[in-house]
């Protein structure tokens, strides 16, 4: 995660935004008695603010509204109310300098030109973006050395795997030095190694000194939400859930932690009787960890409470030796899928 | 100079796909020199049997490169704006190119830029097909025939921004396509007068020629390179073509803003 701090200014202002796709026609359909579905609300009453340098994602199921978001941020969609500002000027009123000012890199493989090669599609982009000959190849020849492009400058664009695919369009967002990146989904097709050194970069990014970038990442990938991003939202059904850092989330939403400890040498018995002597209404299991003599203990607790505490007591006075001490805390899949139970749940009531 | 920049950019990027596929280019090539010559047998019929009301069409073959030549840039003027936006649509290249700091007008005019290079390079091929190996000659002031052509072909422009309002919001089915593309070779004069129309078929189906701008575009370019007229000769399809321009163009440009934010209000600006 970057070093991130709400003092910053702020680069994107979300403020009551509401999407509605309007129905298509629906003067002449309404006239012509023609059957139509009810209009698409993709949006409701979204408002948030993201700060300079900071990494935030934002996560949902399919269908929550993210793509929509991203893009009304990107100026390719219109709001039905509401305002999005990127860095002080408005997304519909100012879009031309909201476009200067981002990037964005999607996981869309049909967004470049498949005849050209991965050169001459960036030299292309970076000449709308206004950058002049010399200027441009030397921005292009950087973004190839930090996307570990270079061998594959003078290929084809239809002859790169997918996840080189990937990387050209995230070293294309960066092009032009936007202050404000969007990135959807930016390691979806990547092997491991691959997208840890796309996460690097990214998290280099939030980071580089005075010329910090402001990162929207949308992602499926739990766990990269969570290792990059500084604040998190959580978007269902057009509306923000929740929004805080990873960790607050996890803990606002399932106080409760599992603690697995393994203990040697065999002395599970007379564990098993003082742990019951002193904890009345708490339950544990007890197991063979290994064929070593090794027993492995697991039992949940509140966060933070004196139960770990109590039962390394009772371990030491059952001369137990404690050899590893776990905790594992719900991650954002728990908590999304809690989310996604309870709008489940409603949207039944309802039903 | 950063529209130019811009327009450059596509300009190359055109070129760089074009000769990527040059077997395509060749065959285009061939394609002309094979309807050329067609066309030089064809005219050969009619050597002696020109009826003297149509001076222009004295020499068929001139009349017809000509018609060909002019009208395959008109057709450019008018298509070329509707397909750039289908065809980014299709690729799934335009929202990348509407992430940059780029106009959607600049984007339309920018993507078609290249088929006027490309249809420049074809119109000429005719001409000069007819002048190297037929003997077609032409007089007249090149400047003037010049201008008639990028009138008309502004002209024609205005109906292709329609067009793309159209294909923007529509994504499919463009009437002006289909009403000016099978029109044109019909009734503007391409392959045969169009005081022939008003003949045999009466001046109700001939008024139609009266509506459509390459009727006077074909016309005058015709007059000033096949019988030699200067300006005050042709000054009337040049009025009309003016008219044409003074109506279409602020109409046109107002159709193709409402489009635009409807298709950004509906999100539907890169489907088709």
């Amino acid at each position: 995660m970057s070093e991130f701090s709400e003092d910053r200014s702020i680069t994107v202002s979300i403020d009551h935004l509401s999407k509605t796709y309007p129905v298509p026609f629906l003067r002449l359909k309404k006239f012509f008695r023609r059957k139509f579905k009810p209009p698409v609300e993709a949006l409701r009453d979204v408002s948030f603010q993201i700060h300079e340098g900071e990494i935030f994602g934002l996560i949902g199921p399919n269908g929550a509204g993210k793509t929509t978001l991203t893009k009304i941020i990107a100026t390719l969609i219109q709001p039905t109310s509401g305002e999005v500002a990127v860095r002080g000027n408005d997304t519909v009123r100012d879009d031309a300098q909201v476009r200067r000012d981002i990037g964005l890199a999607s996981a869309e493989e049909r967004s470049f030109y498949w005849r050209l090669t991965a050169e001459q599609n960036l030299l292309f982009f970076a000449r709308l973006y206004g950058l002049s000959g010399p200027e441009a190849k030397r921005r292009i020849k950087t973004s190839f050395e930090m996307f570990e492009l270079e061998e594959l400058a003078r290929r084809r664009f239809a002859e790169l795997s997918t996840g080189n695919k990937q990387r050209l369009a995230v070293a294309r967002a960066m092009l032009a030095k936007p202050p404000v990146l969007l990135l959807d989904e930016p390691t979806r097709s990547l092997d491991p190694i691959a997208a840890a050194r796309l996460r690097s970069t990214i998290s280099s990014l939030a980071r580089a000194g005075d010329s910090r970038v402001t990162i929207f990442l949308t992602s499926h990938n739990l766990a990269e939400v969570e290792e990059l991003c500084d604040r998190v939202a959580i978007i269902g059904k057009g509306q923000i859930r929740a929004l805080d850092t990873p960790h607050n989330l996890r803990a606002t939403h399932t106080r409760n932690e599992e603690v697995s400890i393994i203990f040697s040498p065999d002395v599970a018995d007379s564990v098993n009787l003082a742990l019951r002597q002193t904890f009345t209404d708490q339950s544990f299991t007890l197991e063979r960890a290994s064929h070593d003599q090794r027993w492995l203990l697991k039992f949940s607790r509140e966060a933070e409470d004196k139960t770990l505490d109590k039962v390394l007591s009772v371990l030491h006075q059952s001369r137990a030796i404690v050899r590893t001490i776990e905790t594992k805390r719900a991650t954002l899949l728990e908590v999304l899928e809690q989310y996604d139970e309870s709008e489940r749940d409603t949207r039944g009531r309802r039903n | 100079m950063v529209l130019l920049s811009r327009i450059w950019a596509f300009v190359a990027r055109d070129w760089l796909v074009t000769v990527s596929y040059r077997m395509q280019f060749f065959l285009r090539v061939l394609s002309v020199l094979i309807a050329v010559t067609t066309l030089f047998f064809i005219s050969k019929i009619f050597v002696g049997f020109t009826d003297v009301r149509f001076a222009e069409w004295r020499d068929p073959l001139a009349a017809w490169l000509t018609g060909l030549a002019v009208l395959n840039y008109f057709m450019t003027g008018f298509s070329s704006l509707a397909n750039a936006i289908r065809q980014e649509q299709m690729q799934g290249t335009l929202e990348s190119v509407l992430m940059t700091p780029i106009s959607v007008p600049t984007v339309v005019v920018a993507s078609s830029a290249w088929d006027f290079v490309e249809a420049t390079f074809f119109s000429l091929l005719y001409l000069i097909f007819g002048w190297l190996f037929f003997d077609v000659h032409y007089r007249g002031s090149a400047l003037l025939a010049l201008v008639f052509l990028l009138l008309t072909t502004l002209v024609l422009s205005c109906l292709g921004i329609l067009s793309a309002s159209f294909a923007m919001v529509f994504k499919r089915g463009d009437p002006f396509g289909i009403l000016l593309g099978t029109g044109s070779a019909l009734f503007s004069g391409v392959f045969f007068p169009t005081q022939l129309i008003n003949q045999h078929a009466g001046s109700g189906v001939a008024s139609i020629s009266k509506i459509l701008p390459p009727t006077y575009g074909l016309d005058g370019i015709r007059r000033v390179l096949i019988e030699g007229q200067g300006f005050s000769q042709v000054h009337e399809p040049f009025v009309t073509l003016l008219a044409f321009l003074a109506v279409l163009l602020p109409f046109s440009l107002w159709v193709f803003g409402r489009a635009v934010r409807r298709a950004k209000r509906e999100g539907s600006l890169i489907q088709y």
